[in-house]
Formats: C-alpha cells, sequence, structure tokens
C-alpha cells in the first residue's frame, strides 16, 4: 500500500463543476444540448471515478493538495477504499438519475435551473467523498446541501417552499454544529487532516462535545431521529430524479462523514473505550422503529418512501454503533443496497406519477396493469427493502445481523426483524394492490397498457436488477468492495 | 522629505481640503465633483496601499505633524492596524461612492449634491484621522468630525424620518462625545500627556496612585465609544439613522463608521492601557456580555423588521458585538477575528445595504414582503444580496467563515466555549432572517413594482458586482488580509 | 467631616463642573422639548470645559504670556488650548442641532418629542 499523488480526484470534482457553467450557457441556445451535455458529464465523472479501480483495489491511496488556505487548513482530496466505494456508487446512480431526467423532465418548467444544479450538486457530492481533510468535506458538505435546497423547491408550491425552508434551516443548523466539531478538533488537535493518526487521543469533555456536534451535523444529512424532521417533508416535494438523489444519494453523504468522523478523528479504540457508540446505537434503534412504523401511516406514495429512508439510516447508524467488522461490511454494504434499492424506487414513483399524476396510495390499485415493467422494478425493489433473500437488502441485514451476534447483543438483530415485518407492513400492500386490486371506481373497466417512456425505464430496470444481482451473486463487486473497506477502516484507515 | 514621507498625513489632509473645495467646486463645475471625490478616494486608498507595504516591509512607523515632537506636536503612528484600517476604510468607501454617484440624484435635492461630497469627504477624513492618530485630543477631534459628518450625511435627505433620525443621533452622539472628553480630561489630569506611546508608558505608575480617575476615565471612554458604535443597549439610534439615510450613506455608516469606534477602543484598550491593568478584567468581561447580548437581540429585532433596511441595521447592531465579542475575548485568534471582522462586515454590509438600494431605486419598495421575486427581475443585485447574506450567515467561500472561524477558535482558546456557541447561535438566526428573503426573491412570482422594475445604472450593478466579488475572493484566499491583520493582532498583545 | 468640605472646597472647580455635567445631562434625556435638550447638551460641554481648563489652572498663575524676566508661575496653556478646540466643535454640533429643529418644527409644528412621537405614531425620539 502507498500514497500516491494524482490530478485524478480533483478533475472529478472539477470536471463537473466546469461543465456546470458550459451548461448554463449551452441551455441559453438548445435545449437538446443541455440535455445532451448533462447526461455525457454525468457519463464522464463516472468513468473518470472508475479510471481510479486499478490504483485502489491494489491498496494504494491516492492523494492530491490542492493549496494552502492557511497553516494547516487546506483543500485537499484523498482517495481510498471508502471513498472510491462512495464515489462511484453515487456517480453511477447520478448517471441514471440523469437520462432518467430527460424525459421526466421535458413537462416541467424550469429545466435550465435543473440541470446546472444537478450536476454542481454531483460535483459537490464527489466533493464530499473525495475530501482529505474535514474542512474540504465541510466546504463541499455545504455546498451540496444549500445547492440541493434549490433541488427541493424545484417546484415552488407553497408545500415545496416550506417543506424547503425547513430543510434550510435543519441545513443551517447542521452546518453549523459541524463547524463547530471542526473548530474543537482544530483547537486540539492543530490539524483537520485525515490522512495522519487520529486527531483525539483520548476521551475528553471537548472531545464529546466535538462528537456530539459532528453526530448533529452529519446526522441531520442522514435523517438521524430527531433531527429527520426535514426529510419526510423536503424528499417528497422534489422532482422524482432529485428525490432518488437525495434519498439515495445525499443521504449516504452524512454516514459517510460520520464514519470518517468515528474512524479518522476519534479513531476506533476511542469509540469503543468511551462508550459513545452507546448513544449512535440508541439513536438508531430509534430511528429504525421510529421511521418503519411512522412509514405505515402514511398515504402519500413519496412520503411512505421518504419514511422508509429514515428507516434504512438506522441500520446504517446501527452497523456504526456496533463496529464489528461484519457489522461494518453491512453497513457499507447496505450504503450499496439502500442506494439501488431507494433510486429505484423513487424513480418508479417518479414514473407512476409522470403517467398517472396519482401520488396517493389509496389510487394506485391496477396500477401494476397498466405499468407493468415499472412496477415490476418497484416490487423487486420493495422486496429487497424488505429484505427477503436472494436479494441485496437481505444480504446487508444478514451481515449486519452477524456482525450484532459477533458483537453479542441479539437484540440488534430482534430489531432488524421487527424492522424488516414493518417494511413488509407497508410494501406488500402497494404491491398486491397495484397487481391485483383495481382502480378506486373503475372496477369493470379493462386496464390499458400505459408504460413510460424507454429513457426513464432503462435506468429503471439497471437499478432493479441491480438490487437483485448484488444479492445473487456470492461476490459481487459492492461487497468486495464493502468487505476491503471495512477491513481498512478497521486496520486504522491509513 | 519626499512627498511620500508626509503620505501619513496626506491621507487625511488631501479628502479634508477637498472636502471644503466641494462646494465651490459644485457651484462652478458641477459634473466635476464626483469625478474629483472618486479622485480623491483613489488616492487615499493607494496612499494606504503604499503606508501598508511599507509597514509591511520595515515595520510600524511614528509620522509628527509639523515636524513638532510629542508631547507637543501630534502624532500619527502608522502601524499594522492602522494601516489595515485606513485599507478598510478607503477600499470600501470608494466603491460605495461609485455607486452613489448614479444613485444620489435619484436620492437627493438637485441643490444639495455637492454638500453631499462635502460630507462624505469629511467623513473619510475623520474616520482615516481617527485610524492614524496616535493622540488622544486629536482623537476626539476626528471623532466629533466624523459625528457631525455622520449625521449631517443622514439628514442631507431632509425626509422626516431622516431629520428625526439625524436629531435623535446627534443628542445620543452628543452624550457619547461629552462622556469622552470627560475621559480624556480625567486621563490628561492624572497623567498630564495625551500621547498614546507617553500614555501607556506613564499610566502602570499613575494607577497605582489614582485608581479611581483611571477607572472612571475607562468608563467613560467605553460608555462614549459604545454609544457611538452602538454596542448593546447604547444602540438605539441606529435603526432609524441607518435605516432612513439614503443608501450609500447607509452603506458607509453601518460598514464603515460604527466599526472605526471599534477600531479606537480597540487601540485604547489594547495599547494604552496596560494588559497587566487591574481593573482591565472587569472591563472585558463586561464588553464580553454586551456584545452577547448586541448579537443575540440585535439578530431577534432583525428577525421581526418589515423594512429590508431596518432589518440591515438591526444586524449591524448584532454584527458590531462580533467585534466586541473579539475584543473582550482577548486571545490571538479571537482578536484577529474581531478585527478581520471588521474589514468582513464593512465589505458585506456596505453590498447589502446597497444591494438593498438598488431594489428600492428601481421598484421603490422596501418592504421585506411586498420584494417577492426580486431575484427573477433583477439577478445582479439580488444575487449580491444572497453572496452577502451566505456571507452574514458564514457560509464556507464566503469572507465571513473565516470572522466567524477565528472568533469561534478564539473563544476555545480562551477557555470560554460557550462563547463559540454565541457564535453559532447567532449564525443560525442571521440564516432565519437572511434565508427567507433570498428564498421568496428566486422562488417566487414577482408581482406589482417588482415586476417590471426601473433600468439600474451599469455603475450601480457594477459597484454590486464588485463587492460581491469581493466577499468570494476574501473567502477562497483569506491570507490576502490575514498577514496585516496577523501581525496587527500579535502588536497589540505584545506577543 | 471637615476634612471632607475642606477638600471639597479645594476641589470645588472639579465639584461643580460634575454637578453641571449631571444637570446637562439629565436635561438632555429627560426634557421633551427639543430647545431644553440642546440647552442640556451645551450645559454639559460647558461643564467638561471647566473641568478641563480647571485642570491646567495653577493658583495664582497668569496667562502664558512669556515676558523676558518675569518669573511668575504660568497657568497650563495645552488645556486650554484644547478647550478651544473643543468649543468651536459644541458650537458647531449646537449650530447644526438647532438647524435640525428647524427642520422638525416646519415639517411637524411643534418642537416637543412626545408630540412628534405622537403625530408619528411610532417610537420615541
Amino acid at each position: 500500500m502507498e500514497v500516491k499523488t494524482s490530478f485524478l480526484p480533483v478533475w472529478v470534482v472539477m470536471f463537473p463543476m466546469l461543465m456546470t457553467f458550459v451548461i448554463y450557457y449551452v441551455e441559453q441556445h438548445s435545449e437538446k444540448m443541455r440535455n445532451a451535455l448533462s447526461v455525457a458529464t454525468a457519463v464522464v465523472t463516472f468513468l473518470s471515478v472508475v479510471a481510479l479501480y486499478p490504483e485502489i483495489v491494489a491498496g494504494n491511496i491516492i492523494e492530491y493538495r490542492m493549496f494552502q488556505l492557511l497553516p494547516n487548513l487546506e483543500i485537499s482530496f484523498r482517495v481510498d477504499i471508502l471513498s472510491f466505494s462512495l464515489a462511484v456508487l453515487s456517480s453511477f446512480v447520478w448517471m441514471l438519475v440523469a437520462v432518467y431526467s430527460v424525459d421526466y423532465m421535458c413537462k416541467e418548467h424550469g429545466c435550465n435551473r435543473y440541470y446546472p444544479v444537478l450536476i454542481i450538486t454531483l460535483a459537490s457530492c464527489m466533493g464530499i467523498f473525495m475530501a482529505g481533510d474535514l474542512f474540504t468535506l465541510f466546504v463541499f458538505f455545504e455546498a451540496m446541501s444549500l445547492i440541493s435546497y434549490v433541488l427541493v423547491v424545484h417546484e415552488e408550491t407553497v408545500d415545496a417552499l416550506k417543506a424547503g425552508y425547513k430543510y434550510l434551516i435543519m441545513t443551517i443548523i447542521g452546518g453549523l454544529a459541524l463547524f463547530f466539531g471542526i473548530i474543537i478538533t482544530f483547537e486540539v488537535a492543530g490539524t483537520v487532516s485525515l490522512s495522519g493518526p487520529t486527531l483525539f487521543g483520548e476521551p475528553t469533555a471537548l472531545g464529546f462535545f466535538a462528537f456530539i456536534s459532528f453526530l448533529i451535523g452529519f446526522g441531520m444529512k442522514a435523517g438521524m431521529f430527531p433531527l429527520h424532521v426535514w426529510l419526510p417533508d423536503a424528499h417528497p416535494v422534489a422532482p422524482s430524479p432529485a428525490s432518488a438523489l437525495l434519498s439515495g444519494i445525499m443521504l449516504k453523504t452524512g454516514a459517510y462523514g460520520l464514519l470518517r468522523v468515528i474512524f479518522h478523528v476519534f479513531g476506533i479504540e476511542l469509540m469503543r473505550e468511551s462508550g459513545w457508540t452507546l448513544i449512535l446505537a440508541v439513536i438508531a434503534v430509534i430511528t429504525i422503529l421510529l421511521g418503519s412504523a411512522v412509514a405505515i401511516t402514511q398515504e402519500d406514495l413519496k412520503r411512505r418512501l421518504a419514511y422508509s429512508s429514515i428507516g434504512q439510516m438506522g441500520y446504517i447508524l446501527l452497523g456504526m454503533a456496533i463496529l464489528t467488522e461484519r457489522a461494518l461490511i453491512g453497513n457499507i454494504f447496505h450504503i450499496f443496497s439502500h442506494a439501488f434499492m431507494k433510486s429505484t424506487l423513487f424513480l418508479a414513483a417518479g414514473a407512476i406519477i409522470l403517467k398517472t399524476g396519482k401520488r396517493n396510495i389509496k389510487d394506485l390499485g391496477g396500477i401494476g396493469r397498466q405499468m407493468p415493467f415499472t412496477m415490476f422494478a418497484f416490487t423487486l425493489a420493495a422486496l429487497a427493502m424488505i429484505g427477503i433473500p436472494p436479494f441485496n437488502g437481505f444480504l446487508s441485514k444478514w451481515t449486519l445481523a452477524l456482525g450484532a451476534m459477533d458483537a453479542g447483543v441479539p437484540f440488534y438483530v430482534i430489531i432488524l426483524l421487527v424492522s424488516s415485518l414493518l417494511n413488509g407492513l407497508y410494501y406488500l400492500p402497494i404491491i398486491i394492490a397495484a397487481f391485483f386490486g383495481a382502480e378506486h371506481g373503475h372496477e369493470h373497466e379493462p386496464i390499458k397498457v400505459n408504460e413510460a417512456p424507454y429513457k426513464m425505464l432503462i435506468p429503471i430496470a439497471i437499478l432493479a436488477v441491480s438490487c437483485l444481482l448484488f444479492g445473487l451473486l456470492p461476490t459481487n463487486l459492492p461487497f468486495d468492495l464493502s468487505r476491503v473497506a471495512a477491513d481498512f477502516l478497521l486496520r486504522g484507515g491509513f | 522629505m519626499s512627498a511620500a514621507a508626509h503620505l501619513p498625513a496626506l491621507t487625511v489632509v488631501v479628502p479634508l481640503f477637498f472636502a471644503y473645495l466641494m462646494p465651490l467646486l459644485a457651484r462652478w463645475r458641477k459634473s466635476w465633483c464626483a469625478a474629483t471625490t472618486l479622485a480623491v478616494l483613489a488616492f487615499t486608498f493607494f496612499s494606504s496601499l503604499y503606508l501598508a507595504n511599507r509597514v509591511m516591509s520595515s515595520g510600524p512607523f511614528v509620522y509628527h505633524m509639523g515636524g513638532w515632537a510629542p508631547p507637543w506636536g501630534i502624532e500619527f503612528y502608522v502601524d499594522y492596524l492602522a494601516v489595515f484600517t485606513a485599507l478598510t476604510i478607503s477600499g470600501i468607501g470608494l466603491p460605495v461612492i461609485v455607486y452613489g454617484i448614479k444613485d444620489l440624484p435619484h436620492e437627493l435635492k438637485e441643490g444639495v449634491l455637492g454638500w453631499y461630497y462635502t460630507l462624505y469627504l469629511l467623513l473619510m477624513a475623520s474616520m482615516l484621522g481617527m485610524a492614524l492618530t496616535n493622540d488622544l485630543f486629536n482623537l476626539f477631534v476626528f471623532v466629533e468630525i466624523c459625528a457631525i459628518a455622520s449625521c449631517a450625511i443622514i439628514s442631507i435627505k431632509e425626509s422626516r424620518e431622516c431629520v428625526e433620525a439625524a436629531f435623535k443621533y446627534l443628542v445620543l452622539s452628543a452624550v457619547g462625545s461629552g462622556c469622552l472628553l470627560l475621559a480624556i480630561a480625567l486621563i490628561y489630569m492624572v497623567t498630564g500627556h495625551l500621547n498614546f506611546t507617553f500614555l501607556a508608558a506613564t499610566l502602570p505608575g499613575v494607577m497605582a496612585v489614582y485608581p479611581k480617575n483611571i477607572l472612571a476615565a475607562l468608563a467613560l471612554l467605553m460608555v462614549g465609544l459604545g454609544v457611538k458604535a452602538a454596542l448593546f443597549p447604547l444602540h438605539v439610534w441606529l435603526p432609524d439613522a441607518h435605516s432612513s439615510a439614503p443608501s450609500p450613506s447607509s452603506a458607509v455608516l453601518s460598514g464603515l463608521v460604527i466599526k472605526i469606534y471599534a477600531v479606537a477602543m480597540i487601540k485604547l484598550l489594547y495599547k494604552v492601557f496596560p494588559a497587566t491593568f487591574a481593573g482591565m478584567a472587569p472591563v472585558m468581561a463586561m464588553l464580553l456580555w454586551m456584545s452577547t447580548l448586541a448579537i443575540i437581540i440585535g439578530s431577534m429585532f432583525a428577525i421581526v423588521q418589515e423594512d429590508i433596511k431596518k432589518m440591515l441595521a438591526y444586524s449591524s447592531i448584532a454584527q458590531i458585538g462580533y467585534v466586541f465579542l473579539g475584543v473582550g475575548l482577548a486571545s490571538h485568534n479571537a482578536l484577529l477575528g474581531g478585527i478581520l471582522h471588521i474589514f468582513n462586515h464593512a465589505m458585506m454590509k456596505a453590498m447589502l445595504f446597497l444591494a438593498a438600494g438598488a431594489f428600492i431605486y428601481a421598484t421603490g419598495v422596501r418592504k421585506l414582503s411586498q420584494l417577492k421575486g426580486i431575484g427573477v427581475t433583477m439577478p445582479v443585485p439580488a444575487g449580491a444580496f444572497a453572496i452577502g447574506a451566505m456571507a452574514m450567515v458564514g457560509i464556507p467561500v464566503t469572507n465571513g467563515f473565516w470572522s466567524k472561524w477565528y472568533l469561534a477558535l478564539g473563544a476555545l482558546d480562551a477557555g470560554k466555549p460557550l462563547f463559540a456557541a454565541v457564535v453559532l447561535v447567532s449564525s443560525l438566526l442571521n440564516g432565519i432572517y437572511y434565508l427567507p428573503i433570498i428564498v421568496n426573491a428566486f422562488f417566487s412570482k414577482p408581482e406589482g413594482a417588482v415586476a417590471k422594475p426601473g433600468r439600474l445604472p451599469a455603475v450601480m450593478t457594477g459597484t454590486l458586482v464588485v463587492l460581491g466579488a469581493g466577499c468570494i475572493i476574501f473567502g477562497i484566499f483569506p491570507s490576502l488580509v490575514l498577514g496585516l491583520v496577523s501581525r496587527a493582532t500579535r502588536l497589540l498583545l505584545g506577543l | 467631616m471637615t476634612d471632607t468640605l475642606l477638600r471639597l472646597h479645594q476641589n470645588s472647580y472639579y465639584f461643580f463642573s460634575i454637578v453641571l455635567f449631571i444637570i446637562g445631562f439629565h436635561t438632555m434625556l429627560t426634557h421633551n422639548n427639543l430647545i431644553k435638550k440642546i440647552i442640556g447638551m451645551n450645559i454639559m460641554d460647558t461643564s467638561i470645559f471647566l473641568f478641563f481648563v480647571a485642570i491646567g489652572y495653577v493658583r495664582g498663575g497668569r496667562a502664558p504670556i512669556l515676558e523676558p524676566g518675569a518669573g511668575h508661575a504660568y497657568i497650563n496653556p495645552l488645556p486650554s488650548a484644547l478647550i478651544l478646540t473643543g468649543i468651536v466643535v459644541a458650537v458647531s454640533v449646537t449650530a447644526y442641532a438647532l438647524s435640525l429643529v428647524v427642520k422638525l418644527y416646519r415639517h411637524y409644528g411643534t418642537i416637543d418629542a412626545e408630540e412628534i412621537m405622537r403625530l408619528r405614531g411610532g417610537e420615541t425620539l
């Protein structure tokens, strides 16, 4: 394992950022060019991330120091296996979402705003994953959070603005908490770089403040109880492709940040001996149960999906709280799984809304016969959510449960089972009604097939198949990456 | 001696001289007024730049007015803080008046335009004087010039609100001046000196004999400068004064004038009164709590405002609290943050007021609730406003972030994490009142006058672009000013 | 007691200037009549001038005009010189304040702060 310097991480962040301006310029002249360029940018970004694969898989770390702002404070990039895993996942989903957007957004207003924002959010998201120090991470985190506000309020309805306001205030609170944590870290350690040894030596009161601040800052983004309040409002009001990104990818930035904090800022020994993980565990359990339970009561399809996201993020937090190797593998693998599942679900929901305008679950009777393909994908992802083998959701829960057993806490396994049951309770009725029910009030009319355009179906199909594939194959790329990343983190992460 | 050696004096004297020339010029060649003012301010800017360069390369130096050495003559002490302040004043004063060239004829009566330039130059000269002087009484004279000029620059608009606000400002300002003069008398009474350097040398000895005199003087100084700097709870005059004035006046009043008194306070507290002074501890603690209250209550008041300029004015009360917070914490990073915030806040608040002025210029609307959709019809001023608001909240890559960074770091250094939390809470409050404006501006349908704004002159747009770019540039490259500020702080703290 | 009185007598300039200062301050802040406010402001300023000049006074001293050969005690000229500046400042502030009062009178037809407040229906002046 060695540390190499390469410009590629900077390129991955800068390229979409620069393309934002190009797209902004081009869209004044041609809508077609704008769409093509947006998709092309996402594809090139994905390929650039993939280009890092040989180095990463050889166990190397890629670093690039941009410039120093102040002594001990710089903009730097650092790609290790964890960064790479998340970057490759995000850029992949982003690419599919960009393709999906082309047809979905064609009837929406303000596309000239949507595409540049979509791409610059991609840039800041890549920045978060590739950041080499907490400060860079913070800058991109704030950028992503604030810019994605534009995606949340895209519809500009009263509801959207209200949800957006909530989102904005929570983002600011999260950002400030993060700022506080970073300041304390900087004060104690004199640096915020993630490439050195862990920054806190012993569990002091100040360190505890920092931990809580990081927990608030990243947890807010990850939809952690009790800071999840913005999520069920903000995710459903956004246009569906944006919801898919918000729920599928951007939530994970919070989880990623927490992983970095646990392993690089505090270090695993400190976390274990201080017992701070207990806080995380309690919160994770509450988050899981709350998210799943409240999802049952939701009538709006996208709102139900949003609450489901909260529950699923709870699994990821739980994995961090348990901190055994298999729990960690499950945790990272669930980041992959949930991204695939939730994106599929939101994109499918988007297709339904686009074609039928129906958002309420009560109206979705018979939709499976009207849009068989979309609903089939939806079913695959929903089954994965519930955790039925052989889907990827099962694999992540299974690993997580094994990790919990390793730690000697079977209680967590019970929580996982209860949550799966609850997932079943709110996903299965949708599926059953979709395929075997009939639309309310039109029971006797024949249902015509009315599918979404293929450019929307292909991304949905790819994501849905991934859900199945990455659960079915005994060795697959995401699982391998998770395993290596977990191993890497437990070894000290540098 | 070459002319360059006299630059410290010329920096103050040239604007002072041209200030009195302006009414004559206005009668003779009206159109030359603006150009002359610009030229004078450009001169002050470049001479400050030259002085800064000289101080950075060869250290602080003194300049004796008319060649008279102290204790008889007046001394200018050109150190890091002085050139930093001078650069801030002329650097912000210049774009503001560029903006004013087009905005002022719109806001003022025809006949008083020439006078406006007089007042503006007087204001600049007095502030530069305050920054450079090393003499207590000279400071007082500049304070008075500044006080009258800043009242007059409000009342020149001659509307009811302006006259009223100016009167209120004048009365309270006179109280402040009175306190200041009494403090000077008390200090002179026991030390026999007015020169800062001499005072600093004699005060420790005198303190042992006449502690009450010195303490009374210190208290009076705090009240006197506190009133003028609008330090809570002595801020009552500020909201009316800053909101009713013509926009360029508001920009300099909020951006620079209140800050210059803070600079004077920093000079007196750190340079004149010895650091080991027993009476200093309660003074610093008082400053801390007053600034904390200022930060929180100023922001609270700002939240409930309806008028855009009034909201900005209340926000200034909170922001001046940041500066005093840095002064009160007295650790290196905190003081650095406080001084840095003088510059950063000057830039963002000037820009915010000018952006608000641009809205009023083009639409006549001042009510926040009616400014919906302004971002759609006037993207550049609204964009500048958005950048300013982001800087106020302290989002990274804006200059406001660095003030917050150093203040929070300084609070931790001083072992008072509570005050770091104050900075953060205040950022949140800033977010609560600034962000809805931006959201409404960009994500609502424009209605009424906002839907069809008048054309905004290119200079006004240009000024906003320059200031907005400044906020970002100093956010990305904070080291541009930090070298100077950090040296100023080290000198003040005697590190 | 006598000691206190004696010291008060010795420092009577300072004592009375402070009394004047408080009177001026009080007048300025409590009176509603704007002209009275300005009068208060002037009393306050004058009290400080008195205080300042008293600092420089030397008992039995003369005006500091140097005559060759005369060995008188002179008063300290610096405070007087400073106060000359102070007076100029005070006069200009007064003139400006009065002009503002004239404007206010034209606008409202009164110079009573409370009345103005009532007419405006807003905050205190």
